[in-house]
Protein backbone atom coordinates (compact mmCIF):
# COMPACT_ATOMS: atom_id res chain seq x y z
CA UNK A 1 0.00 0.00 0.00
CA UNK A 2 2.56 2.48 1.03
CA UNK A 3 4.40 3.18 -2.13
CA UNK A 4 5.67 6.47 -0.98
CA UNK A 5 9.35 6.63 -1.09
CA UNK A 6 11.02 7.83 2.01
CA UNK A 7 13.71 10.25 1.09
CA UNK A 8 16.66 8.53 -0.51
CA UNK A 9 19.94 8.89 1.33
CA UNK A 10 21.42 11.13 -1.33
CA UNK A 11 18.80 13.71 -0.56
CA UNK A 12 16.92 13.52 -3.81
CA UNK A 13 13.22 14.04 -3.77
CA UNK A 14 10.74 11.50 -4.85
CA UNK A 15 10.20 12.53 -8.43
CA UNK A 16 8.98 9.77 -10.63
CA UNK A 17 7.56 7.82 -7.83
CA UNK A 18 4.10 7.10 -9.04
CA UNK A 19 1.70 7.33 -11.91
CA UNK A 20 3.62 9.48 -14.28
CA UNK A 21 7.13 8.34 -13.91
CA UNK A 22 7.87 4.70 -13.90
CA UNK A 23 11.54 5.32 -14.28
CA UNK A 24 13.64 5.89 -11.22
CA UNK A 25 13.26 9.41 -9.92
CA UNK A 26 16.08 11.83 -9.48
CA UNK A 27 18.50 14.13 -11.06
CA UNK A 28 19.47 12.16 -14.14
CA UNK A 29 15.86 11.58 -15.00
CA UNK A 30 14.91 15.22 -14.69
CA UNK A 31 18.03 16.26 -16.57
CA UNK A 32 17.08 13.94 -19.39
CA UNK A 33 13.61 15.38 -19.53
CA UNK A 34 15.04 18.84 -19.45
CA UNK A 35 16.95 18.07 -22.62
CA UNK A 36 13.76 16.83 -24.25
CA UNK A 37 11.81 19.94 -23.23
CA UNK A 38 8.49 18.18 -23.41
CA UNK A 39 7.33 19.06 -19.93
CA UNK A 40 5.58 22.13 -18.69
CA UNK A 41 7.48 22.38 -15.43
CA UNK A 42 10.93 21.04 -14.76
CA UNK A 43 12.82 21.68 -11.57
CA UNK A 44 16.25 20.23 -11.27
CA UNK A 45 17.82 20.16 -7.84
CA UNK A 46 16.35 23.51 -6.85
CA UNK A 47 17.26 25.00 -3.48
CA UNK A 48 16.30 28.29 -1.95
CA UNK A 49 16.95 30.10 1.30
CA UNK A 50 15.20 33.29 2.38
CA UNK A 51 18.07 34.30 4.62
CA UNK A 52 20.77 32.86 2.39
CA UNK A 53 21.74 30.21 4.93
CA UNK A 54 18.92 28.04 6.14
CA UNK A 55 17.44 26.29 3.18
CA UNK A 56 13.68 26.62 2.92
CA UNK A 57 13.58 24.58 -0.26
CA UNK A 58 16.00 21.71 -0.42
CA UNK A 59 17.08 19.95 -3.61
CA UNK A 60 13.70 19.71 -5.22
CA UNK A 61 13.48 17.76 -8.46
CA UNK A 62 10.16 17.77 -10.19
CA UNK A 63 8.63 17.27 -13.60
CA UNK A 64 5.07 18.10 -14.55
CA UNK A 65 3.83 17.16 -17.99
CA UNK A 66 1.72 19.38 -20.20
CA UNK A 67 -1.99 19.21 -19.43
CA UNK A 68 -1.48 17.58 -16.06
CA UNK A 69 -3.42 18.58 -12.97
CA UNK A 70 -1.18 18.38 -9.97
CA UNK A 71 -1.95 19.37 -6.40
CA UNK A 72 0.68 20.34 -3.87
CA UNK A 73 -0.09 19.48 -0.25
CA UNK A 74 1.75 19.83 3.02
CA UNK A 75 1.52 21.44 6.43
CA UNK A 76 1.61 25.22 6.75
CA UNK A 77 5.11 26.63 6.45
CA UNK A 78 6.56 23.63 4.64
CA UNK A 79 7.56 25.68 1.62
CA UNK A 80 4.71 25.18 -0.82
CA UNK A 81 4.20 28.85 -1.58
CA UNK A 82 7.94 29.40 -1.73
CA UNK A 83 8.29 26.61 -4.27
CA UNK A 84 5.68 28.02 -6.61
CA UNK A 85 7.08 31.53 -6.27
CA UNK A 86 10.35 30.14 -7.55
CA UNK A 87 8.57 28.89 -10.65
CA UNK A 88 7.75 32.32 -12.07
CA UNK A 89 10.76 34.14 -10.79
CA UNK A 90 9.10 35.98 -7.90
CA UNK A 91 11.90 34.42 -5.89
CA UNK A 92 15.25 33.49 -7.28
CA UNK A 93 16.54 29.98 -6.62
CA UNK A 94 19.89 29.78 -4.89
CA UNK A 95 20.93 26.85 -7.01
CA UNK A 96 19.39 24.40 -9.42
CA UNK A 97 17.64 24.88 -12.68
CA UNK A 98 14.04 25.73 -13.45
CA UNK A 99 12.44 25.47 -16.83
CA UNK A 100 8.85 26.33 -17.72
CA UNK A 101 7.37 25.25 -21.04
CA UNK A 102 10.81 24.56 -22.43
CA UNK A 103 12.22 27.96 -21.45
CA UNK A 104 14.90 28.08 -18.84
CA UNK A 105 14.24 30.58 -16.08
CA UNK A 106 17.00 33.20 -16.11
CA UNK A 107 17.01 36.91 -15.51
CA UNK A 108 16.57 37.51 -19.24
CA UNK A 109 13.61 35.16 -19.62
CA UNK A 110 11.56 36.15 -16.59
CA UNK A 111 9.19 38.18 -18.78
CA UNK A 112 8.55 35.27 -21.15
CA UNK A 113 8.07 32.85 -18.26
CA UNK A 114 5.61 35.13 -16.51
CA UNK A 115 3.50 35.16 -19.64
CA UNK A 116 3.44 31.39 -19.57
CA UNK A 117 2.59 31.17 -15.89
CA UNK A 118 -0.61 32.55 -14.43
CA UNK A 119 -0.82 32.73 -10.68
CA UNK A 120 -3.88 33.07 -8.50
CA UNK A 121 -3.20 33.86 -4.86
CA UNK A 122 -4.95 33.07 -1.64
CA UNK A 123 -6.36 36.41 -0.61
CA UNK A 124 -8.81 37.58 -3.25
CA UNK A 125 -8.65 41.15 -1.95
CA UNK A 126 -4.96 41.74 -2.27
CA UNK A 127 -4.44 40.62 -5.85
CA UNK A 128 -6.90 43.06 -7.32
CA UNK A 129 -4.98 45.83 -9.03
CA UNK A 130 -7.68 47.66 -10.95
CA UNK A 131 -10.47 49.66 -9.38
CA UNK A 132 -12.98 47.62 -11.36
CA UNK A 133 -13.05 44.01 -12.57
CA UNK A 134 -12.59 45.21 -16.12
CA UNK A 135 -9.57 47.36 -15.27
CA UNK A 136 -8.07 44.49 -13.37
CA UNK A 137 -8.46 42.16 -16.33
CA UNK A 138 -7.00 44.79 -18.62
CA UNK A 139 -3.96 45.31 -16.38
CA UNK A 140 -2.11 42.17 -17.45
CA UNK A 141 -3.17 42.51 -21.07
CA UNK A 142 -1.90 46.09 -21.30
CA UNK A 143 1.41 44.83 -20.01
CA UNK A 144 1.48 42.34 -22.87
CA UNK A 145 1.15 45.30 -25.25
CA UNK A 146 -2.01 44.02 -26.89
CA UNK A 147 -4.19 46.35 -28.94
CA UNK A 148 -7.33 47.83 -27.39
CA UNK A 149 -9.55 45.71 -29.62
CA UNK A 150 -7.86 42.47 -28.66
CA UNK A 151 -7.98 43.42 -24.97
CA UNK A 152 -11.69 44.16 -25.27
CA UNK A 153 -12.47 40.89 -26.99
CA UNK A 154 -10.46 38.87 -24.49
CA UNK A 155 -12.14 40.58 -21.54
CA UNK A 156 -15.58 39.87 -22.98
CA UNK A 157 -14.68 36.29 -23.80
CA UNK A 158 -13.16 35.32 -20.49
CA UNK A 159 -15.66 37.28 -18.40
CA UNK A 160 -18.43 35.41 -20.14
CA UNK A 161 -16.70 32.12 -19.61
CA UNK A 162 -16.32 32.68 -15.88
CA UNK A 163 -19.78 34.15 -15.53
CA UNK A 164 -18.68 37.60 -14.41
CA UNK A 165 -19.88 39.61 -17.42
CA UNK A 166 -22.34 41.47 -15.21
CA UNK A 167 -19.66 42.43 -12.72
CA UNK A 168 -17.17 44.07 -15.06
CA UNK A 169 -17.79 47.58 -13.77
CA UNK A 170 -17.91 46.72 -10.09
CA UNK A 171 -15.36 47.74 -7.51
CA UNK A 172 -13.69 44.69 -5.90
CA UNK A 173 -15.13 45.71 -2.55
CA UNK A 174 -18.60 45.12 -3.90
CA UNK A 175 -17.92 41.49 -4.82
CA UNK A 176 -18.26 38.34 -2.77
CA UNK A 177 -15.20 36.20 -2.09
CA UNK A 178 -16.19 33.69 -4.76
CA UNK A 179 -16.77 36.42 -7.31
CA UNK A 180 -13.43 37.99 -6.51
CA UNK A 181 -11.59 34.73 -7.07
CA UNK A 182 -13.47 34.22 -10.33
CA UNK A 183 -12.42 37.69 -11.39
CA UNK A 184 -8.83 36.94 -10.41
CA UNK A 185 -8.92 33.72 -12.41
CA UNK A 186 -10.49 35.53 -15.36
CA UNK A 187 -7.71 38.12 -15.28
CA UNK A 188 -5.16 35.31 -15.37
CA UNK A 189 -6.93 33.27 -18.05
CA UNK A 190 -7.27 36.34 -20.28
CA UNK A 191 -3.49 36.41 -20.48
CA UNK A 192 -3.74 32.90 -21.94
CA UNK A 193 -1.02 31.24 -19.89
CA UNK A 194 -0.01 27.64 -20.31
CA UNK A 195 0.56 26.87 -16.66
CA UNK A 196 -1.87 28.01 -14.02
CA UNK A 197 -0.74 27.98 -10.43
CA UNK A 198 -3.28 28.39 -7.67
CA UNK A 199 -1.89 29.22 -4.25
CA UNK A 200 -4.66 28.10 -1.92
CA UNK A 201 -7.00 30.03 -4.15
CA UNK A 202 -10.12 28.51 -2.64
CA UNK A 203 -9.09 28.47 1.01
CA UNK A 204 -10.83 31.73 1.87
CA UNK A 205 -14.04 30.81 0.11
CA UNK A 206 -17.22 29.32 1.49
CA UNK A 207 -18.32 25.80 0.65
CA UNK A 208 -20.47 26.76 -2.32
CA UNK A 209 -17.88 29.07 -3.89
CA UNK A 210 -15.23 26.41 -3.36
CA UNK A 211 -17.39 23.87 -5.16
CA UNK A 212 -17.81 26.29 -8.07
CA UNK A 213 -14.10 26.96 -8.21
CA UNK A 214 -13.41 23.22 -8.29
CA UNK A 215 -15.90 22.79 -11.10
CA UNK A 216 -14.07 25.50 -13.02
CA UNK A 217 -10.78 23.72 -12.53
CA UNK A 218 -12.33 20.49 -13.77
CA UNK A 219 -13.58 22.26 -16.86
CA UNK A 220 -10.19 23.79 -17.48
CA UNK A 221 -8.52 20.45 -17.08
CA UNK A 222 -10.91 18.83 -19.55
CA UNK A 223 -9.98 21.43 -22.13
CA UNK A 224 -6.43 20.06 -22.05
CA UNK A 225 -5.12 23.51 -22.75
CA UNK A 226 -3.77 24.27 -19.31
CA UNK A 227 -1.39 22.62 -16.94
CA UNK A 228 -2.75 23.08 -13.45
CA UNK A 229 -0.74 23.19 -10.26
CA UNK A 230 -2.67 24.00 -7.14
CA UNK A 231 -1.70 24.26 -3.53
CA UNK A 232 -4.55 23.05 -1.40
CA UNK A 233 -5.64 21.48 1.85
CA UNK A 234 -8.99 20.53 0.39
CA UNK A 235 -9.54 16.78 0.03
CA UNK A 236 -12.08 17.27 -2.74
CA UNK A 237 -9.65 19.26 -4.81
CA UNK A 238 -6.86 16.76 -4.24
CA UNK A 239 -9.18 13.92 -5.20
CA UNK A 240 -10.13 15.69 -8.41
CA UNK A 241 -6.50 16.11 -9.46
CA UNK A 242 -4.34 13.49 -11.14
CA UNK A 243 -1.35 13.62 -8.92
CA UNK A 244 -0.41 14.91 -5.49
CA UNK A 245 2.95 16.20 -4.38
CA UNK A 246 3.52 16.21 -0.65
CA UNK A 247 6.00 18.63 0.83
CA UNK A 248 7.61 18.49 4.21
CA UNK A 249 10.11 20.99 5.56
CA UNK A 250 11.23 22.14 2.15
CA UNK A 251 11.48 18.76 0.49
CA UNK A 252 9.19 16.85 -1.80
CA UNK A 253 8.54 13.73 0.19
CA UNK A 254 5.95 12.06 -1.95
CA UNK A 255 4.60 12.14 -5.45
CA UNK A 256 1.60 9.92 -5.82
CA UNK A 257 -1.99 9.45 -6.93
CA UNK A 258 -4.68 11.03 -4.71
CA UNK A 259 -6.10 7.63 -3.85
CA UNK A 260 -2.76 6.52 -2.52
CA UNK A 261 -2.45 9.61 -0.38
CA UNK A 262 -5.86 9.05 1.16
CA UNK A 263 -4.89 5.51 2.10
CA UNK A 264 -1.67 6.62 3.70
CA UNK A 265 -2.27 7.72 7.26
CA UNK A 266 1.30 8.87 7.84
CA UNK A 267 1.29 11.17 4.84
CA UNK A 268 -2.12 12.54 5.74
CA UNK A 269 -0.83 13.36 9.19
CA UNK A 270 2.18 14.99 7.63
CA UNK A 271 -0.12 17.21 5.58
CA UNK A 272 -2.31 17.76 8.65
CA UNK A 273 -5.29 16.67 6.63
CA UNK A 274 -8.42 14.93 7.65
CA UNK A 275 -10.43 12.94 5.17
CA UNK A 276 -14.07 13.71 4.52
CA UNK A 277 -16.41 11.41 6.40
CA UNK A 278 -17.49 9.43 3.34
CA UNK A 279 -13.92 8.53 2.48
CA UNK A 280 -13.18 7.51 6.05
CA UNK A 281 -16.27 5.32 6.03
CA UNK A 282 -15.37 3.73 2.74
CA UNK A 283 -11.89 2.99 3.98
CA UNK A 284 -13.13 1.50 7.23
CA UNK A 285 -15.44 -0.76 5.25
CA UNK A 286 -12.54 -1.76 3.07
CA UNK A 287 -10.44 -2.59 6.13
CA UNK A 288 -13.16 -4.87 7.35
CA UNK A 289 -13.00 -6.89 4.18
CA UNK A 290 -15.78 -5.23 2.25
CA UNK A 291 -14.22 -4.66 -1.14
CA UNK A 292 -13.89 -1.24 -2.77
CA UNK A 293 -15.48 -0.34 -6.06
CA UNK A 294 -14.29 -2.91 -8.57
CA UNK A 295 -12.03 -1.74 -11.35
CA UNK A 296 -13.84 -0.81 -14.51
CA UNK A 297 -17.12 -0.45 -12.70
CA UNK A 298 -17.06 3.12 -11.43
CA UNK A 299 -20.83 3.44 -11.51
CA UNK A 300 -21.08 0.46 -9.24
CA UNK A 301 -23.59 -1.83 -10.88
CA UNK A 302 -22.92 -4.45 -8.28
CA UNK A 303 -24.30 -3.86 -4.82
CA UNK A 304 -21.07 -3.13 -3.00
CA UNK A 305 -21.46 -1.25 0.27
CA UNK A 306 -18.60 1.06 -0.65
CA UNK A 307 -20.27 1.83 -3.94
CA UNK A 308 -23.38 2.63 -2.01
CA UNK A 309 -21.41 5.05 0.19
CA UNK A 310 -19.87 6.63 -2.86
CA UNK A 311 -23.21 6.96 -4.54
CA UNK A 312 -24.81 8.56 -1.56
CA UNK A 313 -22.05 11.07 -0.98
CA UNK A 314 -20.79 11.50 -4.48
CA UNK A 315 -17.05 11.95 -4.52
CA UNK A 316 -15.58 12.58 -7.88
CA UNK A 317 -12.41 10.84 -8.79
CA UNK A 318 -10.73 12.07 -11.84
CA UNK A 319 -9.56 8.60 -12.69
CA UNK B 1 -17.30 54.57 7.16
CA UNK B 2 -17.35 54.10 3.44
CA UNK B 3 -21.03 55.01 3.17
CA UNK B 4 -20.32 58.48 4.51
CA UNK B 5 -17.47 59.05 2.11
CA UNK B 6 -19.43 60.25 -0.86
CA UNK B 7 -16.63 62.12 -2.56
CA UNK B 8 -14.60 59.83 -4.78
CA UNK B 9 -17.53 57.78 -5.91
CA UNK B 10 -18.72 57.48 -9.50
CA UNK B 11 -22.43 58.05 -10.10
CA UNK B 12 -22.96 56.91 -13.63
CA UNK B 13 -25.86 58.62 -15.39
CA UNK B 14 -24.24 58.47 -18.80
CA UNK B 15 -24.50 62.24 -19.33
CA UNK B 16 -22.39 64.31 -21.72
CA UNK B 17 -20.16 65.39 -18.84
CA UNK B 18 -19.45 61.76 -17.98
CA UNK B 19 -18.15 61.14 -21.45
CA UNK B 20 -15.72 64.03 -21.54
CA UNK B 21 -11.98 63.46 -21.55
CA UNK B 22 -10.74 63.34 -17.94
CA UNK B 23 -7.96 65.75 -18.88
CA UNK B 24 -10.57 68.30 -19.95
CA UNK B 25 -12.39 67.85 -16.66
CA UNK B 26 -9.19 68.18 -14.66
CA UNK B 27 -8.18 71.35 -16.52
CA UNK B 28 -11.67 72.75 -16.06
CA UNK B 29 -11.47 71.98 -12.36
CA UNK B 30 -8.20 73.89 -12.04
CA UNK B 31 -9.72 76.86 -13.86
CA UNK B 32 -12.75 76.63 -11.61
CA UNK B 33 -10.58 76.68 -8.50
CA UNK B 34 -8.88 79.79 -9.85
CA UNK B 35 -12.27 81.40 -10.49
CA UNK B 36 -13.42 80.58 -6.95
CA UNK B 37 -10.33 82.19 -5.49
CA UNK B 38 -10.71 85.23 -7.75
CA UNK B 39 -14.39 85.75 -6.95
CA UNK B 40 -14.43 88.36 -4.21
CA UNK B 41 -17.78 90.04 -4.57
CA UNK B 42 -21.41 88.99 -4.45
CA UNK B 43 -22.05 89.38 -8.18
CA UNK B 44 -18.96 87.32 -9.01
CA UNK B 45 -19.79 84.61 -6.50
CA UNK B 46 -23.45 84.43 -7.42
CA UNK B 47 -22.73 84.22 -11.13
CA UNK B 48 -20.23 81.49 -10.39
CA UNK B 49 -22.83 79.68 -8.30
CA UNK B 50 -25.38 79.92 -11.10
CA UNK B 51 -22.83 78.60 -13.55
CA UNK B 52 -21.95 75.71 -11.21
CA UNK B 53 -25.58 74.75 -10.81
CA UNK B 54 -26.00 74.76 -14.57
CA UNK B 55 -23.03 72.42 -15.04
CA UNK B 56 -24.22 70.18 -12.18
CA UNK B 57 -27.64 69.96 -13.83
CA UNK B 58 -25.91 68.86 -17.03
CA UNK B 59 -24.55 65.78 -15.22
CA UNK B 60 -28.12 64.64 -14.45
CA UNK B 61 -27.07 63.86 -10.89
CA UNK B 62 -29.53 65.32 -8.33
CA UNK B 63 -28.27 68.57 -6.78
CA UNK B 64 -28.89 67.16 -3.31
CA UNK B 65 -26.14 64.63 -3.88
CA UNK B 66 -23.63 67.45 -4.34
CA UNK B 67 -24.79 69.09 -1.13
CA UNK B 68 -24.37 65.78 0.66
CA UNK B 69 -20.79 65.65 -0.57
CA UNK B 70 -20.12 69.00 1.12
CA UNK B 71 -21.90 67.99 4.33
CA UNK B 72 -18.89 66.49 6.12
CA UNK B 73 -17.25 69.92 5.94
CA UNK B 74 -20.08 71.85 7.63
CA UNK B 75 -18.19 72.18 10.91
CA UNK B 76 -15.18 73.59 9.10
CA UNK B 77 -17.41 76.01 7.24
CA UNK B 78 -18.99 77.17 10.48
CA UNK B 79 -15.55 77.63 11.93
CA UNK B 80 -14.44 79.72 8.96
CA UNK B 81 -17.58 81.83 9.28
CA UNK B 82 -16.95 82.50 12.98
CA UNK B 83 -13.28 83.30 12.47
CA UNK B 84 -14.04 85.73 9.65
CA UNK B 85 -16.78 87.37 11.70
CA UNK B 86 -14.42 87.85 14.59
CA UNK B 87 -11.40 88.92 12.62
CA UNK B 88 -12.67 91.21 9.88
CA UNK B 89 -13.78 94.62 11.07
CA UNK B 90 -15.40 97.44 9.17
CA UNK B 91 -18.74 98.61 7.87
CA UNK B 92 -21.70 99.04 10.17
CA UNK B 93 -22.05 97.35 13.53
CA UNK B 94 -24.70 94.68 13.39
CA UNK B 95 -24.45 93.24 16.88
CA UNK B 96 -22.65 94.45 19.96
CA UNK B 97 -22.00 92.64 23.20
CA UNK B 98 -19.80 94.63 25.55
CA UNK B 99 -16.50 95.41 23.91
CA UNK B 100 -17.14 92.87 21.14
CA UNK B 101 -19.15 93.77 18.06
CA UNK B 102 -20.08 91.98 14.86
CA UNK B 103 -19.44 94.12 11.82
CA UNK B 104 -21.18 93.86 8.47
CA UNK B 105 -17.84 93.50 6.68
CA UNK B 106 -16.96 90.55 8.92
CA UNK B 107 -20.26 88.83 8.24
CA UNK B 108 -19.92 89.43 4.53
CA UNK B 109 -16.35 88.11 4.44
CA UNK B 110 -17.45 85.05 6.42
CA UNK B 111 -20.33 84.34 4.09
CA UNK B 112 -18.11 84.77 1.06
CA UNK B 113 -15.60 82.32 2.47
CA UNK B 114 -18.27 79.76 3.27
CA UNK B 115 -19.87 80.09 -0.15
CA UNK B 116 -16.49 79.75 -1.84
CA UNK B 117 -15.70 76.65 0.16
CA UNK B 118 -19.11 75.11 -0.54
CA UNK B 119 -18.81 75.81 -4.26
CA UNK B 120 -15.35 74.35 -4.44
CA UNK B 121 -16.26 71.17 -2.59
CA UNK B 122 -19.52 70.61 -4.44
CA UNK B 123 -17.90 71.22 -7.75
CA UNK B 124 -14.87 69.03 -7.22
CA UNK B 125 -17.33 66.32 -6.21
CA UNK B 126 -18.61 66.68 -9.76
CA UNK B 127 -15.24 65.53 -11.04
CA UNK B 128 -15.32 62.29 -9.08
CA UNK B 129 -19.04 61.72 -9.57
CA UNK B 130 -18.65 61.81 -13.34
CA UNK B 131 -15.24 60.15 -13.75
CA UNK B 132 -14.22 56.68 -12.61
CA UNK B 133 -11.09 56.64 -10.44
CA UNK B 134 -9.23 54.72 -13.13
CA UNK B 135 -10.17 57.25 -15.77
CA UNK B 136 -9.28 60.12 -13.49
CA UNK B 137 -5.95 58.56 -12.88
CA UNK B 138 -5.38 58.15 -16.58
CA UNK B 139 -6.20 61.82 -16.99
CA UNK B 140 -3.74 62.72 -14.30
CA UNK B 141 -1.08 60.69 -16.04
CA UNK B 142 -1.85 62.51 -19.27
CA UNK B 143 -1.65 65.90 -17.56
CA UNK B 144 1.69 65.06 -15.98
CA UNK B 145 3.18 63.81 -19.23
CA UNK B 146 4.88 67.15 -20.01
CA UNK B 147 6.67 66.99 -16.65
CA UNK B 148 8.36 63.70 -17.55
CA UNK B 149 11.38 65.71 -18.68
CA UNK B 150 11.88 67.19 -15.22
CA UNK B 151 12.42 63.76 -13.76
CA UNK B 152 8.82 63.14 -12.72
CA UNK B 153 7.58 59.74 -13.82
CA UNK B 154 3.88 60.05 -14.71
CA UNK B 155 3.46 56.25 -14.83
CA UNK B 156 4.86 55.85 -11.38
CA UNK B 157 2.69 58.60 -9.94
CA UNK B 158 -0.45 57.37 -11.62
CA UNK B 159 0.22 53.81 -10.50
CA UNK B 160 0.64 55.10 -6.98
CA UNK B 161 -2.58 57.08 -6.98
CA UNK B 162 -4.37 54.24 -8.73
CA UNK B 163 -3.41 51.77 -6.04
CA UNK B 164 -4.23 54.28 -3.32
CA UNK B 165 -7.68 54.82 -4.80
CA UNK B 166 -8.18 51.10 -5.05
CA UNK B 167 -7.12 50.34 -1.48
CA UNK B 168 -8.48 53.29 0.50
CA UNK B 169 -11.94 51.71 0.87
CA UNK B 170 -10.41 48.36 1.80
CA UNK B 171 -8.18 49.92 4.43
CA UNK B 172 -11.05 52.00 5.82
CA UNK B 173 -13.12 48.83 6.16
CA UNK B 174 -10.26 47.16 7.90
CA UNK B 175 -9.79 50.07 10.32
CA UNK B 176 -13.44 49.77 11.17
CA UNK B 177 -13.13 46.05 11.80
CA UNK B 178 -10.19 46.63 14.11
CA UNK B 179 -12.08 49.38 15.92
CA UNK B 180 -14.99 47.02 16.44
CA UNK B 181 -12.64 44.32 17.68
CA UNK B 182 -11.18 46.79 20.17
CA UNK B 183 -14.63 47.96 21.22
CA UNK B 184 -15.73 44.39 21.79
CA UNK B 185 -12.89 44.07 24.26
CA UNK B 186 -14.00 47.12 26.14
CA UNK B 187 -12.00 49.83 24.43
CA UNK B 188 -14.72 51.75 22.68
CA UNK B 189 -13.33 54.78 20.94
CA UNK B 190 -16.65 56.58 21.08
CA UNK B 191 -16.91 56.57 24.84
CA UNK B 192 -13.39 57.70 25.61
CA UNK B 193 -12.33 61.24 26.49
CA UNK B 194 -10.34 63.07 23.81
CA UNK B 195 -6.96 62.44 25.32
CA UNK B 196 -7.59 58.71 25.52
CA UNK B 197 -8.96 58.77 22.00
CA UNK B 198 -5.65 60.07 20.71
CA UNK B 199 -3.83 57.32 22.52
CA UNK B 200 -6.21 54.69 21.17
CA UNK B 201 -5.60 55.99 17.69
CA UNK B 202 -2.03 54.73 17.81
CA UNK B 203 -3.36 51.35 18.87
CA UNK B 204 -5.46 51.48 15.73
CA UNK B 205 -2.77 52.86 13.47
CA UNK B 206 -0.24 50.11 14.14
CA UNK B 207 -2.34 47.11 13.05
CA UNK B 208 -3.74 49.02 10.09
CA UNK B 209 -0.26 49.97 8.91
CA UNK B 210 1.05 46.46 9.36
CA UNK B 211 -1.78 45.02 7.36
CA UNK B 212 -1.30 47.66 4.68
CA UNK B 213 2.28 46.47 4.30
CA UNK B 214 1.11 42.88 4.03
CA UNK B 215 -1.37 43.89 1.38
CA UNK B 216 1.34 45.74 -0.49
CA UNK B 217 3.49 42.63 -0.52
CA UNK B 218 0.67 40.48 -1.88
CA UNK B 219 -0.16 43.11 -4.44
CA UNK B 220 3.43 43.31 -5.65
CA UNK B 221 3.51 39.54 -6.09
CA UNK B 222 0.28 39.70 -8.05
CA UNK B 223 1.49 42.54 -10.25
CA UNK B 224 4.85 41.01 -10.91
CA UNK B 225 3.41 37.63 -11.73
CA UNK B 226 1.20 39.36 -14.28
CA UNK B 227 4.32 40.60 -15.96
CA UNK B 228 4.39 44.15 -14.65
CA UNK B 229 7.71 45.94 -14.83
CA UNK B 230 8.13 49.61 -14.07
CA UNK B 231 8.98 51.48 -17.23
CA UNK B 232 8.21 48.56 -19.54
CA UNK B 233 6.12 49.48 -22.58
CA UNK B 234 2.38 49.09 -22.13
CA UNK B 235 -0.65 49.66 -24.29
CA UNK B 236 -3.86 51.23 -23.08
CA UNK B 237 -7.19 49.48 -23.17
CA UNK B 238 -9.14 52.73 -23.16
CA UNK B 239 -6.82 55.39 -24.54
CA UNK B 240 -7.81 58.99 -23.89
CA UNK B 241 -9.18 60.89 -26.83
CA UNK B 242 -9.58 64.64 -26.96
CA UNK B 243 -12.48 65.89 -29.04
CA UNK B 244 -14.06 69.23 -29.94
CA UNK B 245 -16.46 68.84 -27.01
CA UNK B 246 -13.54 68.77 -24.60
CA UNK B 247 -12.10 71.95 -26.08
CA UNK B 248 -15.49 73.65 -25.75
CA UNK B 249 -15.83 72.49 -22.14
CA UNK B 250 -12.46 73.96 -21.21
CA UNK B 251 -13.23 77.14 -23.19
CA UNK B 252 -16.41 77.68 -21.17
CA UNK B 253 -14.37 77.53 -17.99
CA UNK B 254 -11.83 79.97 -19.35
CA UNK B 255 -14.73 82.33 -20.07
CA UNK B 256 -16.16 81.98 -16.57
CA UNK B 257 -12.72 82.74 -15.15
CA UNK B 258 -12.52 85.89 -17.25
CA UNK B 259 -16.07 86.83 -16.28
CA UNK B 260 -15.29 86.51 -12.57
CA UNK B 261 -12.18 88.64 -12.91
CA UNK B 262 -14.05 91.22 -14.99
CA UNK B 263 -16.95 91.41 -12.51
CA UNK B 264 -14.42 91.77 -9.74
CA UNK B 265 -12.86 94.85 -11.33
CA UNK B 266 -15.94 96.73 -12.42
Amino acid sequence: MNRVKTRPPNGRSAVGNQVNFTAAGGKEHVAARMAEQTDMVLLDNVSFAYDGQHEDIKNVCLAIGRGEWVTLAGANGCGKSTLIRLMNGLLRARCGCISIGGVRLESGTVGVIRQKVGMVFQNPDNQFIGATVEEDMAFGLEGMCLGAEEIGSRITRYAMRLGISGLLHRHPQELSGGQKQRAALAAILAMEPELIILDEASSMLDEKARGEMLELLREMHREERYTLLSITHDAEEIAASQRVLVMDRGRLTADLAPRELFRNGDLLRLCRMELPFRLQLAQELEKRGIPPVPEGDPAGTAAYPVTEVMRKWAFNWSM
Amino acid sequence: MREKLLIGRLIDTGSQVHRLDPRAKLTAMLLYAAAVVAARSWPALLSLAAFSIAVMALTRIPLGTYLKAAKPLRILMLFILIVQCLAVKGGSVLLAAGSWHLDSAGLEAGMHAVLRMALLVCFTALLTFTTSPGRLNQGLEGMLRPFARCGISPERLSLMTGIALRFIPAILDEAQTIMKAQASRGADLKELPWKEKARMLTALLVPVTVSAFRRAEDLTASMESRGYRLGAPRTQYRPLSWSLKDTCFVAVFVLICLEVVWVGFY
